[in-house]
């Protein structure tokens, strides 16, 4: 029973994990950038729902939606489109700083003290499920989890701009001489990541009760190493790491001695750099990763 | 069709092409041949947008195409089947062929090209629903060309199309070359397969360290003392 309650809390964090790691993974597939500041786009959805406190359910979770989607649109277009060209190094390091500038602008603006939200409290309560206490908000995820994978997949198999995407994903300079828009499939990947935070923000702000403006942070650290174990580059990659890592953490919680519990993710970090040993290209290494035309 | 001045390109501090100019006409097959490094690749990247020019000019159908990006000039009417073929190896053959129609608008007529492609090489009928990276060699070229087609070039680019094919699949994919010319599609041609390209095409011009070193019609070559001094004499040089 014990080994069941673990396995939903293992799949459940998994999920979250695997929602964030898509969010880095599709933006690295297409344009070889490790954003960083994609935990500042789970932050200012935290915000909005913050900001929007009161206001009827709906409008909180469009407005999230909309604010972390146009956030991601707008760092493309201001700060990683012209330098498109430069090595990965450079846009790695201006995602930092797009991070950084963010964090503060917050910082200025909220202060720098957590704040609490009252977001879907309903989901707090645990439900008896044959023996099982689950709480509703593990439930929500999984579901909302799989509908939305279900839906990227459908979006990646089926529609000309997925097609598009995988194409660019694969081979970015060959995708433009087939005629795929270089904007276009970016800023689409861009909007989709806004998409991904503001979801794993949602999360994050049911879960905790409350925002910070680091609140994007940790989880953007979790984010960039499932895409790693992944395979940089592999869009499903991304999400099979994220659920690995999901899982690793679960386990790690549930089996460690009690009093190094506190630092679980210490361990899971040192899991991570003995597995880059083993696997240094992650599980679903890309093939994008040749040498371009 | 195709009108090329004075073309400069450079990588870094190292020049790569010094000044080409060159002319395609209207349902011309034009070859560009010389030994390796001499530019030949750099020639088609530029004019398809894909490198920069630093000097010089390039014109389609009369109208400056220089600096523009590479997805604005496929829908101009020019597609570059690349070195290396760069197919879609994760997508199928199906996917492949369809990415090839994607700045066009009217379906019905795509699903037409694509039969008609499949006609042409019918293998990839054979292999439609499997993922391109299974594909021989001599298969992905096919399918690199027949994606080409599927924007309904005007103009075809094509980047050394024998390279480490077995002669019975270059005569294939030559014999290709030539139907699309009679379908009214232009072809500039980068071979190293000398024999090949000579054969092949109604103009040739010698590339060599980045220079025209000889140009003219393609049956005035063969056993032509100029050009043997041109070709061989480079590529002993470079050496």
């Amino acid at each position: 029973m014990i080994v069941l309650q673990n396995l939903i809390d293992a799949v459940s964090l998994g999920a979250v994990y695997a929602l964030a790691a898509l969010g880095i993974g599709l933006i690295f597939s297409v344009m070889r950038l490790i954003n960083f500041a994609h935990g500042e786009l789970i932050m200012v959805g935290g915000f909005t729902l913050y900001t929007l406190a009161g206001q009827p359910l709906l409008v909180m979770i469009l407005a999230a939606l909309l604010t972390s989607t146009v956030l991601a649109l707008g760092m493309e277009r201001v700060a990683f489109r012209t330098l498109r060209k430069a090595s990965p190094a450079t846009l790695l390091i201006s995602s930092f700083a797009v991070s950084y500038l963010i964090q503060h602008i917050v910082l200025l603006a909220f202060g720098s003290r957590a704040m609490g939200v009252a977001f879907l409290p309903e989901l707090g309560t645990a439900i008896d499920l044959g023996g099982l206490r689950i709480p509703l908000l593990q439930l929500v995820t999984i579901a909302v989890t799989l509908v939305l994978m279900a839906g990227l997949v459908a979006f990646f198999r089926l529609s000309e701009t997925g097609l598009q995407m995988r194409a660019a994903a694969e081979d970015f300079t060959m995708a433009r001489l087939v005629g795929v828009k270089a904007n276009r499939v970016i800023a689409f990947a861009f909007a989709i990541s806004g998409v991904l935070a503001s979801i794993v923000s949602f999360y994050l702000v049911a879960q905790t009760g409350s925002v910070s403006y680091k609140m994007g942070v940790s989880m953007v650290l979790i984010a960039f190493v499932s895409s790693v174990i992944g395979g940089m580059g592999s869009i499903a990659g991304a999400a099979l790491g994220g659920f690995l890592v999901g899982i690793v953490s679960v386990s790690l919680q549930a089996y460690l001695p009690v009093d190094l519990r506190p630092y679980r993710d210490a361990f899971v970090f040192l899991l991570f750099v003995l597995f880059l040993f083993w696997r240094p290209d992650g599980l679903l290494a890309s093939r994008a990763d040749r040498d371009r035309v | 069709m195709l009108k090329i001045r004075d073309l400069h390109v450079s990588y870094g501090n190292i020049a790569a092409l010094r000044g080409i100019s060159l002319d395609v006409g209207k349902s011309e097959i034009v070859a560009v041949i010389g030994p390796n490094g001499a530019g030949k690749s750099t020639l088609l990247l530029a004019i398809a947008g894909v490198v920069r020019a630093r000097a010089g000019s390039v014109e389609f159908d009369g109208r400056a195409i220089t600096g523009q990006q590479p997805e604005a000039l496929v829908t101009t009417g020019l597609s570059l089947v690349p070195e290396g073929r760069h197919i879609f190896g994760s997508l199928s053959v199906a996917e492949n062929l369809r990415l090839g129609a994607t700045v066009r608008r009217d379906r019905q007529e795509v699903a037409r090209d694509i039969d008609r492609v499949l006609a042409m090489f019918p293998i990839l009928r054979e292999r439609y629903r499997q993922r391109a990276n299974k594909l021989s060699g001599g298969e992905q070229q096919m399918l690199a060309i027949g994606r080409a087609m599927l924007a309904r070039p005007r103009l075809l680019l094509l980047d050394e199309p024998s390279l480490g094919l077995a002669p019975l699949i270059v005569a294939q994919i030559y014999e290709a070359v030539r139907a699309l010319r009679d379908q009214g599609v232009t072809a500039l041609i980068v071979e190293q397969n000398v024999g090949r390209a000579l054969s092949a095409a109604d103009r040739t011009y010698v590339l060599s360290s980045g220079v025209i070193a000889m140009s003219g019609k393609s049956a005035e070559f063969a056993g032509n003392a100029a050009f043997d001094a041109a070709y061989f004499g480079v590529a002993e040089a470079a050496r």
